[in-house]
């Protein structure tokens, strides 16, 4: 990733996209919830998502000028300060390997690394929660160690199970209900991710961390 | 035609690219007309149905001013075929204001005997559009 | 009241959709032809937004267990009432005990891929933040959070014999707003982000391309089968937030537009978007079609929006003054 101006393009007439230059790191996280939190006041925008150091801006309606907002969206950028949000530390249980993380042989063949080394260097970190999104309570985390970073599947897998802890690219993250995914599963969580009875009904919002703990390895 | 619902007829108008809208009561008749975004009303009282020839029994006229149809836009085939026995109340054709489609029922049972306009075709109120020859209850 | 008799896959309750609750990871779902569904609705005289049935597998029946008004959009489906043909695009009221028969859409001058029913009323389910949408992937929203079953029931918010003037029709916004290219149908899209970053040959083949809908097509996504497309170097991005529309080209070089179940953000190439007006005729086209994109700009893919916005406000004037007309009858 080189270094330059934040990248700004189209999603169609719906949305803007806004991604941050850099290596993904916490503290342009940080700025990149501040500047959701701007945003999120100007009248054309219906909502923002932040994404790994980028930020969807969904219009309310599609403003005439495309130029005039791109421009106010980098303005903003160069003014934002961190917004070091700071929550709880979450601990998940994980059973790795087996049916439980059907990709993990492809993640041992990618990185060349053994099992042992595989889950002690996916649990040993605290990864902070940069955003949600992907499906209803899916966390994005950051921090993975790159050693066991592994590419997308060529082609997406039609239903992973919920609680699927997995890999893709640089990032991990765990899905929080059954659907379709192209990233590696290495494991499983039984934890609840997103409850209608609570407000807001996401259990985990940007700002905790989560750290994975060994329940199992299925060899 | 009670006057206050002219104004209300007109706004409704105002949204469509409809061109001209008839309306006939016992008490008389009210012609609308849009053109470069004004509408203009003509309220006859003198004029009644009486005036217009009633049509045979056997013909089957339009409700309303529209582009009459023989057929759905959506498909090929008429709605009806002349020799056709129908139902009272069947579809024969339809009335198409603006995108509106509204249908023109058949008054009784019967045998289209003819189709009297041509498809795509403006007609007005009381144009006739079908022969139908009734049948014996 | 309506009972489904069809032991039926991918029926679901659909309003326009759930917005604002992206940062959830909770996406929009919604009717994949919002035409169709509002002028469903407007036929009835309900609210735009009401919540209708999307069937997307045919045939397709219900039975009306008490006198409703309803209508039928979308896709033309020789539907019937018993053993009475209905018209497409077209509103109509049930008796209690008839059946409604949605038949399998054939080909003719239009030939869509989904249905939608409208009750007076709308169909009555509860609203889960902020819409009547079904989120298939959270299970919530619409009926249970799921597809339709045999022996589901759905209310209206209107039943009752009369309670709306029915019996009328539209023309369909495919004759109204035709978009075609050499005969298929053509679809507008803006370039995305990494656009520049697929080869020379692989852009001209994006735009040339006559693309298969293939049977791998649902609400999640449409993948299109036809020529591969090749960025000049493999392109690794981070998770970023997506819209339905966006056309993500995985490794395996065949596109897969994202619809309105699609995950809310995703991480594959995007090499341009489908622009929001034309969602719906994407919607609408059937699985083995082919379609051809054609490059828009902005101001283009806004005058297309403003352009769907005046029909929904023609059929919102004509219907209401054709309620208004019969009402007087």
């Amino acid at each position: 990733m080189s270094l330059g101006p934040p990248v700004i393009s189209l999603l169609g007439t719906s949305a803007l996209l806004f991604e941050a230059p850099g290596e993904t790191s916490l503290p342009t996280q940080q700025r990149i919830w501040a500047l959701a939190r701007e945003a999120g006041r100007w009248p054309e925008v219906r909502e923002t998502a932040p994404g790994m150091n980028n930020l969807m801006l969904g219009f309310a309606r599609p403003p005439a000028r495309v130029d005039e907002i791109a421009a106010r969206l980098q303005a903003a950028w160069a003014a934002v300060e961190p917004l070091p949000l700071r929550g709880r530390i979450v601990e998940l249980p994980v059973t790795y390997g087996g049916g439980a993380g059907p990709h993990l042989t492809d993640v041992l063949a990618h990185t060349g690394l053994g099992v042992d080394d595989i889950v002690a260097i996916h649990t040993a970190p605290l990864y902070p929660i940069y955003a949600l999104g992907s499906h209803p309570g899916y966390c994005y985390l950051g921090g993975m160690d790159p050693r066991i970073a592994t590419p997308r599947r060529k082609v997406p897998v039609l239903c992973i199970p919920g609680g699927s802890v997995s890999i893709g690219g640089g990032q991990t993250g765990v899905s929080a209900s059954p659907g379709p995914s192209g990233w590696n599963t290495i494991g499983r969580t039984d934890r609840c991710f997103f409850d209608l009875h609570c407000d807001p009904p996401a259990l985990f919002r940007p700002g905790d961390s989560i750290r994975f703990r060994v329940e199992r390895v299925i060899r | 035609m009670p006057l206050k619902h002219v104004g209300q007829i007109a706004a409704w108008l105002a949204g469509t690219d409809i061109a001209l809208l008839e309306l006939r009561g016992p008490g008389g008749s009210l012609t609308l007309r849009q053109h470069d975004g004004s509408i203009t009303a003509d309220l006859d009282e003198n004029a009644s149905c009486a005036a217009m020839p009633p049509a045979p029994s056997d013909i089957v006229t339009a409700a309303s001013v529209g582009v009459f149809l023989h057929r759905h836009p959506l498909h090929e085939a008429p709605l009806v075929h002349i020799g056709e026995r129908v139902r009272a109340g069947r579809t024969l054709g339809l009335l198409r204001i603006g995108a509106l489609l509204l249908p023109v029922p058949a008054p009784r049972s019967g045998i289209v005997a003819g189709v009297l306009v041509a498809h795509d075709t403006m007609v007005g109120f009381g144009a006739r559009l079908f022969e139908l020859l009734p049948l014996q209850p | 009241m309506i009972e489904v008799l069809s032991d039926t896959a991918l029926t679901t309750v659909q309003d326009l959709g759930r917005f604002g609750h992206l940062s959830w990871g909770v996406g929009s779902s919604g009717a994949m032809d919002p035409l169709a569904l509002a002028a469903g609705n407007l036929l009835l005289g309900n609210d735009e937004n009401a919540a209708a049935v999307e069937v997307q597998v045919f045939p397709f029946a219900v039975r009306f267990h008490a006198p409703c008004g309803f209508a039928v959009t979308g896709a033309d489906c020789a539907a019937r009432l018993d053993d009475q043909p209905l018209l497409p695009w077209w509103s109509g009221e049930a008796a209690a005990g008839q059946v409604l028969h949605l038949g399998v859409p054939a080909n003719g001058i239009w030939r869509g891929s989904r249905a939608y029913l409208c009750l007076a009323g709308g169909v009555d389910v509860p609203c889960v933040l902020g819409s009547r949408s079904t989120q298939l992937r959270g299970a919530f929203g619409g009926h249970e959070g799921r597809a339709l079953r045999q022996g589901d029931r759905l209310r209206a918010g209107l039943p009752g014999a009369g309670v709306r003037p029915t019996g009328f029709g539209l023309v369909p916004p495919a004759l109204a707003m035709p978009l075609l290219s050499e005969g298929m149908v053509a679809i507008r899209v803006l370039p995305a982000a990494e656009y520049e970053r697929f080869t020379p040959a692989s852009r001209d083949a994006f735009w040339a391309a006559a693309w298969k809908i293939t049977p791998q097509s649902d609400r999640y996504g449409y993948r299109l089968a036809g020529p591969r497309l090749d960025p000049v170097a493999p392109i690794e991005l981070r998770s970023h937030g997506i819209v339905p529309g966006v056309i993500q080209v995985p490794p395996g070089g065949q596109p897969i537009v994202q619809m309105r179940d699609a995950q809310p953000s995703g991480g594959y190439p995007k090499i341009a978007t489908v622009i929001d007006a034309d969602l719906w005729r994407l919607g609408e086209a059937p699985i083995g079609s082919r379609l051809r994109f054609l490059e828009s700009t902005w101001e283009d893919a806004l005058a297309a929006l403003d352009e769907t916005a005046r029909w929904l406000a023609k059929m919102r004037g004509l219907t209401t003054l054709q309620r208004g007309r019969a009402g007087r009858a």
